[in-house]
C-alpha cells in the first residue's frame, strides 16, 4: 500500500510518497505561481520514478499553502495544517523529540508535541519576515552571497557585526552601510545569523523548550543558525538523514496513512 | 535673536533658521555617511539663504537621530521635546503630533501647556514610515512624488494584508500578477500605512486634535485617509511639515 504527502511551500514545494512503513520516493521542486499546479507537478514526479500513478495511492494528504484547493482539485482526500504535519514527520524520524523549530521561507513556527507525536502546542510568525527564510534571502542578496553559503560564511568570521536593528529593511540598509566601510563579509553574515536566530529565540521562548529539539524547513541547513540556536538554548538539536525541507511532506504521508487505516 | 535648528533625520537633514520667531530660511539634505562633515554645508546654506551674516547667528541647537554628529552645535535637545515646541507654537490647542519619518513613527502627546505628556515611537519596524512607502514604491516603479497623482487616479483601494514591508512587496506583486491596477494598489498601500500610524496614534488613547509632521505628513493621500478614519480635529502643520523638529529646536535655541 503507497500513501502520499505533499507540501506546498512559499518557494518550494515537496512531495513523500510511503510504501508500508518506508519512504519508498520522494521529490522537492520550486513551486508554481498556482499551489494545486506545484501539488500535481510534485507528487506527479516522485510517483513517476517508481512507475506509479495516482491511483496507487491509498490515500494523500495536502498541507502547506493552498491545502484546501489541491484537496478540492482532487489531488489529495484530506488536508491538513503544515503545524500538525511538521510535528508528526519529525517525531516519526526523531520519537524522543518534543520540540521541533521548523522555519521556512515565509514563517518560522515552534511546535511542541506529546510521546505520540500529537500536537500539544505551538507559536508562530508569519508577520514579520524577520526571523523567516526571507530574512536571510534578503540579506544574503545585500551581501551579494547565496542563501546556502550565508551560514558556511560566518564561521570564518574573526568579530561578529551586531545588526542595531531586526526588522529585514532596517538591516538591509544598515548592512550596505557597514559594506561601504569595507567591512568583511563573514563578520556582517555572523551577525545576520545571529540577528535570525535571535528572532527564533524569542519564538521558542514564548512557548518553551522540552527536550529533544530538533529543525525542520529549509532553514535547518544553516549550520551557523543552528549554532546560535544551540548556545542560547544551552542544547544540542538532533539532527536525522533526510532533507529538512521534506519533514511536513513526510507528516503529511504518515497522517495519510492513519487516516486510510481509519477509512477501511 | 538668530537662532538655528539642525534635524539629522534617517534619510534627511534639515536646518531652519529663525529670527525670534520668524522663519527666515530653511534647508534639507539626504543624510550620508559623513554627515558630520556635510552639516557645514548645510549651515552655510540656510545662512546665505536667510541673507545675515554666519556671527549674527547665535545658537545652533541639533536634534534628531544623528545629533552627536553635528559639531557646530551648542545645544543638544531630544526630538520629542522638539516636536512639541513645534507644536505649541503653531498650532497651540493641538494635544498630538504624529511624526512619520523615514524610519520611524513617534506619537507625541502634549499637555494643554504645550509641553510633553507622553511619547511613543515606533523604530523598530518599517512598516508605516517612510520606508515602508518607498519600498513598495520601487516595487511598482512608482516615484515618492507621484504617489498622491496616481492614487488620484485610483477606483478602488486594493487591500493589502501584511504590514511587514517585505512580505507587502510579495504581497502587491501578486496584485499585478493577478491584473490589479497599479493606482488601485497604491491606494490600498496608503490605506494599510494610514492604518499603521492610527493604530501607533490610539496606543496614547482617544485622540482629541493632532497634527502630522515629517515626510510622509506631505503625502495627501496618507493624511487624507488620517482624516477619514481618526476622529479627532486635524490640524495641519502650517509649514513644510519636514522641517518640524528642527523648527522646534530652533525655538529652543532661543530659551537657552
Amino acid at each position: 500500500m503507497f500513501y502520499g504527502g505533499i507540501d506546498v511551500g512559499s518557494l518550494t514545494a515537496q512531495a513523500v510518497v510511503l510504501k508500508e512503513d518506508t519512504i519508498y520516493a520522494f521529490k522537492s521542486i520550486s513551486v508554481k505561481p498556482n499551489p494545486v499546479d506545484s501539488a500535481a507537478e510534485v507528487i506527479g514526479k516522485s510517483l513517476q520514478e517508481k512507475n506509479l500513478t495516482l491511483k496507487d495511492l491509498s490515500f494523500c494528504v495536502s498541507t502547506g499553502y493552498g491545502r484546501e484547493q489541491i484537496q478540492k482539485e482532487g489531488l489529495a482526500g484530506e488536508n491538513i495544517s503544515e503545524i500538525s504535519c511538521h510535528g508528526k514527520g519529525a517525531w516519526w524520524i526523531l520519537p524522543r523529540v518534543r520540540t521541533i523549530i521548523d522555519i521556512g521561507g515565509q514563517d518560522a513556527k515552534v511546535i511542541r508535541v506529546d510521546r505520540d507525536g500529537e500536537l500539544v502546542n505551538f507559536v508562530m510568525n508569519d508577520k514579520c519576515a524577520a526571523g523567516t527564510g526571507r530574512f536571510l534571502d534578503v540579506m544574503s542578496k545585500t551581501l551579494g552571497v547565496s542563501v546556502e553559503e550565508i551560514g558556511p560564511l560566518s564561521f570564518n568570521s574573526r568579530q561578529t557585526i551586531e545588526m542595531s536593528s531586526r526588522c529585514s529593511i532596517f538591516c538591509e540598509t544598515e548592512v550596505h552601510h557597514y559594506l561601504q566601510r569595507g567591512a568583511q563579509l563573514a563578520d556582517l553574515a555572523a551577525g545576520i545569523n545571529k540577528t535570525m536566530s535571535g528572532r527564533v529565540m524569542a519564538l521558542v521562548r514564548r512557548v518553551g523548550v522540552e527536550k529533544e529539539v530538533t529543525m525542520t524547513g529549509g532553514v535547518a541547513k544553516n549550520p551557523a543558525v543552528r549554532r546560535e540556536l544551540e548556545k542560547e538554548m544551552g542544547l544540542k538539536m538532533l539532527t536525522y538523514n533526510l532533507d529538512s525541507q521534506l519533514v511536513g511532506a513526510l507528516g503529511a504521508a504518515l497522517i495519510a496513512r492513519r487516516l486510510a487505516g481509519e477509512s477501511l | 535673536m538668530i537662532t538655528l535648528g539642525i534635524d539629522v533625520g534617517s534619510i534627511f537633514t534639515k536646518a531652519v533658521l529663525l529670527n525670534d520667531q520668524r522663519l527666515l530660511a530653511t534647508a534639507i539634505r539626504e543624510t550620508s555617511g559623513t554627515i558630520a562633515t556635510e552639516t557645514a554645508a548645510l549651515i552655510d546654506l540656510v545662512v546665505s539663504r536667510g541673507e545675515i551674516s554666519r556671527k549674527d547667528l547665535e545658537t545652533i541647537t541639533s536634534t534628531g537621530q544623528g545629533e552627536e554628529l553635528v559639531k557646530e552645535a551648542d545645544y543638544l535637545e531630544d526630538d520629542v521635546v522638539c516636536l512639541a515646541a513645534a507644536t505649541r507654537h503653531f498650532l497651540p490647542d493641538t494635544e498630538l503630533t504624529l511624526e512619520i519619518g523615514g524610519q520611524s513613527i513617534t506619537s507625541v502627546l502634549s499637555t494643554p501647556g504645550g509641553d510633553v505628556a507622553n511619547y511613543m515611537r515606533n523604530d523598530k519596524c518599517a512598516s508605516g514610515t517612510g520606508r515602508f512607502i518607498e519600498v513598495i514604491g520601487s516595487a511598482l516603479g512608482v516615484k515618492m512624488e507621484e504617489f498622491d497623482e496616481t492614487v488620484s487616479r485610483a477606483a478602488k483601494r486594493v487591500a493589502v494584508s501584511t504590514q511587514c514591508a517585505v512580505f507587502a512587496e510579495s504581497e502587491i506583486i501578486s496584485h499585478v500578477n493577478a491584473g490589479e491596477a497599479v493606482p488601485d494598489i497604491i491606494a490600498g498601500v496608503c490605506e494599510s500605512t494610514a492604518s499603521i500610524i492610527i493604530s501607533q496614534a490610539l496606543r496614547s488613547g482617544p485622540v482629541v486634535s493632532y497634527t502630522v509632521t515629517g515626510g510622509v505628513a506631505l503625502f495627501t493621500s496618507i493624511t487624507g485617509i488620517l482624516q477619514e478614519k481618526l476622529t479627532g480635529a486635524y490640524n495641519p502643520f502650517p509649514i513644510d511639515p519636514r522641517y518640524a523638529a528642527a523648527f522646534g529646536a530652533a525655538l529652543l535655541g532661543q530659551q537657552e
